[in-house]
């Protein structure tokens, strides 16, 4: 059963499971108390001192020479594209399923005016090399071609239902990409979810890359924020990019402290939301009328068709999901999307599955805790 | 330890106890996803004092400016029209252009801050031009300038800028960033002060000590548009709630204190004008003239010039205060300014040596001078010549 509680004014209040995405995560206790403590001071004049200690901290975890915390993702990765293609005319090559291409308000053309060029990503969220290297503009075309300086990888991808990019892959990447010259980005707001599921250390599968973005407002819980890592000299230019772009903020520690808490306490979570991830998967698998694909199901994200011969559509079921306090976010007619992080309980997840057996089916299933 | 008094900008301010307490306690949700409700009654609370009809929460006044003019000048080709030493023109990057593809058309800044209102006039691309000119779309104010040390522009002035700006088709944004301390300063209530732009970016980060964030503020469909532009630039932030509460306490408590501000800089500018080897242009800081539209008045800022034949220089004197604990901003070398922003010091307790002056005994040279206000001590040191 949801849970219930009395609010303030006594009305009885359910639990809200919000599975819309894995950035609703609210502050935890522990978050609350180190925001209020931080120690700050003027970022932009010079170092806020807890800010300073995120980025240290977020360098060595990653492998990296330096990081620069930033208010959000598309902030890293524009700021990361616009500094890897800081000459007019520069294209990159990045999937077609991409959050950068299809989430960010096409920012890295109409504010930076790079080219994107798309590839073809799979259902494992790779491209294929072939197909990276053939995208790479022949230099003796630069009449007509516009020079391709960067390649963008997303791990784990969102879109193909949180793939991850095994090391192999991204480091044959990171070879196509020296191999001809350009440089290598990974968009890794989920990064410590691929390293999670994949078992491998972090600073080892972005070792290929030389920057990447790191969420720490979803999976792992901080209110706000993003870390982009890379060198020392591409980090410099990154701190004058945010500057320009308006993310230069002042007394920030205030946000980073809850960040610090974030990497200390939470990734070791990230487990727990992978296992509750797939005993959702497997029970909204087993309901007729919805299908999973289970063998897409690696990390914390779920991808829900609704079978199109029944009476359903993503739109009703999300619908009757909301009357029992259950949130998810709908993709198109057929399909909805569901994110599993460390706020949502196994009972929460079994929760759902009655829920939705109950909404498609119209009988209580023997799921109920 | 001893205490820092660090005047080297109003950004420095630190979260007092009421933010740390509100931050902790913030009600959040994901600003993105919906609207963090902490993040949605600062912004209701920002569009009522400024008298606008909606608010939008920024991590910086940078971001808020760029948002502003971005969507004021959302066809390609637009140019804005800015004061020359305006802080838009000067200190974000050129991200106006270089991100945004608007040309600016800057107009001198006259010493308290205005542009002439026939140089604006003048400054506006003819339509007939459009084969070879950009097309003029906005005009930008900045009060208090900054650069011109804090001055104030009348709520007649402003007007009369609308006024142009209206008769040619134009939209108006103010540079508000320190839109409180002018409102202060002129007296006048800061909806009517701002009555005639149709955007404002209003800094919550300086004299009014939110850790983070400025608030731009205009019509519901300027602001709809803004939304996505700062999710654009990388602005969207989520459980934003937590900053907002510490900006809602700094609007509540802090407006108030700006009087207080101003008068220690008064105090200030005197106190170091009296130093013989230093100059402060007390005319501009104690100027209380309400003129028409040139009505400039106080500042908070106080610029501090070295006179050259002195034994000492910007870099020296900067050295020397920060021996002190004392920080300002050396400007070139002869020019240094200390901001007043002393808004959260509590009142503390200085070592002994703090209190007692030693004598003026040195001809020609620094005063050691203690003065205190009620929030604030501070210490002026012997800075200047030594006698060679």
């Amino acid at each position: 059963m949801g849970e219930v509680a009395i609010d303030k004014d006594g009305k009885i209040m359910r639990r809200v499971i919000d599975m819309r995405s894995d950035t609703v995560t609210k502050p935890t206790e522990a978050m609350r108390a180190a925001m209020a403590n931080a120690e700050v001071d003027d970022d932009v004049l010079g170092n806020d001192p807890t800010a300073l200690r995120l980025e240290t901290e977020m360098a060595r975890i990653m492998g990296k020479e330096a990081a620069l915390f930033v208010p959000s993702g598309t902030m890293g990765n524009l700021i990361s594209i616009l500094v890897h293609c800081d000459v007019r005319g520069s294209e990159i090559i990045l999937g077609d399923k991409s959050h950068i291409h299809v989430y960010e308000n096409g920012g890295i053309a109409t504010i930076g005016g790079v080219h994107p060029r798309t590839l073809r990503n799979n259902k494992d969220g790779t491209m294929d090399l072939d197909s990276i290297e053939a995208a790479i503009r022949d230099p003796k075309g630069d009449l007509y071609y516009p020079l391709t300086k960067l390649i963008c990888l997303e791990n784990s991808h969102a879109n193909t239902g949180g793939r991850c990019l095994s090391v192999e892959y991204t480091d044959r990447v990171g070879e196509l990409a020296k191999k001809h010259d350009l440089k290598l980005h990974i968009d890794g707001a989920r990064i410590f979810n691929a390293a999670t599921a994949l078992g491998v250390p972090v600073d080892r599968l972005v070792q290929a890359a030389d920057s990447v973005s790191v969420c720490l407002s979803k999976g792992l819980g901080a209110p706000v924020g993003t870390v982009i890592v890379g060198s020392k000299s591409f980090i410099a230019k990154a701190k004058i990019m945010r500057k320009t772009l308006g993310g230069g903020m002042r007394q920030i520690g205030v946000l980073c402290a809850a960040a610090l808490v974030a990497l200390q306490d939470n990734v070791k979570n990230l487990e727990t939301d992978h296992k509750n991830t797939k005993l959702l998967a497997e029970g909204l698998n087993k309901i007729e009328g919805l299908t999973v694909d289970i063998t897409s199901v690696e990390t914390n994200i779920i991808y829900v068709n609704v079978c199109k011969d029944s009476s359903n559509t993503a739109t009703k079921l999300g619908k009757s999901l909301v009357e029992h306090g259950i949130l998810v976010m709908p993709e198109n007619t057929f399909r909805f999307r569901v994110v599993i992080h460390h706020q949502i309980t196994t009972s929460d997840v079994l929760y759902t599955v009655s829920c939705l057996q109950q909404a498609i089916t119209g009988v209580l299933s023997e799921h109920v805790a | 330890m001893r205490r820092v008094i660090d005047m080297r900008s109003d950004t420095v301010t630190k979260p007092t106890d009421t933010m740390r307490t509100a931050m902790a306690n913030a009600e959040v949700d994901d600003d993105v996803l919906g609207n963090d409700p902490t993040a949605l009654r600062l912004e209701t609370e920002m569009a009522r004092i400024m008298g606008k009809e909606a608010a939008l929460f920024v991590p910086s006044g940078t971001m808020g400016n760029l948002i502003s003019v971005l969507v004021h000048c959302d066809i390609r080709g637009s140019e804005v029209i800015l004061g020359d030493n305006s802080h838009i023109h000067i200190y974000e990057n050129g991200g106006i252009s270089t991100l945004g593809g608007v040309h600016p058309k800057t107009v001198k800044n006259n010493e308290d801050g205005t542009m002439d209102l026939d140089s604006i006039e003048a400054a506006i691309r003819d339509p007939k031009g459009a084969l070879v000119y950009p097309i003029t779309r906005l005009i930008c104010l900045e009060n208090s300038h900054g650069n011109t040390g804090g001055r104030c522009l009348s709520v007649e002035y402003i007007d009369r800028v609308g006024d142009l700006a209206k008769k040619h088709g134009l939209k108006l944004h103010i540079d508000g960033a320190r839109i409180f301390n002018a409102a202060t300063a002129l007296g006048v209530p800061v909806d009517r002060l701002v009555q005639a732009a149709d955007s404002v970016s209003v800094c919550l980060s300086k004299g009014l000590g939110a850790p983070v964030g400025t608030v731009i503020v205009g019509s519901m469909s300027f602001i709809t548009k803004a939304k996505i532009l700062r999710k654009t630039l990388g602005g969207g932030m989520r459980q934003v709630g937590v900053i907002c509460a510490a900006a809602l306490v700094a609007v509540k408590e802090n407006v108030k204190k700006l009087e207080d501000d101003h008068k220690n800089a008064k105090l200030l500018a005197v106190g170091l004008n009296n130093i013989q080897g230093l100059h402060v242009d007390i005319a501009a800081v104690e100027t209380n003239i309400d003129l028409l539209f040139r009505g400039v008045i106080l500042l908070y800022k106080v610029y501090v010039k070295i006179c050259k034949d002195s034994s000492t220089n910007a870099a020296k004197l900067c050295k020397k205060l920060e021996e002190h604990g004392i920080l300002v901003m050396q400007e070139n070398d002869y020019n240094i300014f200390p901001y007043n922003y002393v808004k959260h010091l509590k009142t503390k307790v200085l070592q002994d040596e703090d209190r007692d002056p030693p004598s003026n005994n040195n001809k020609g040279c620094g005063i050691y001078s203690v003065m205190h206000s009620e929030s604030c001590y501070w210490c002026i040191e012997r800075a200047c010549c030594v006698s060679p």
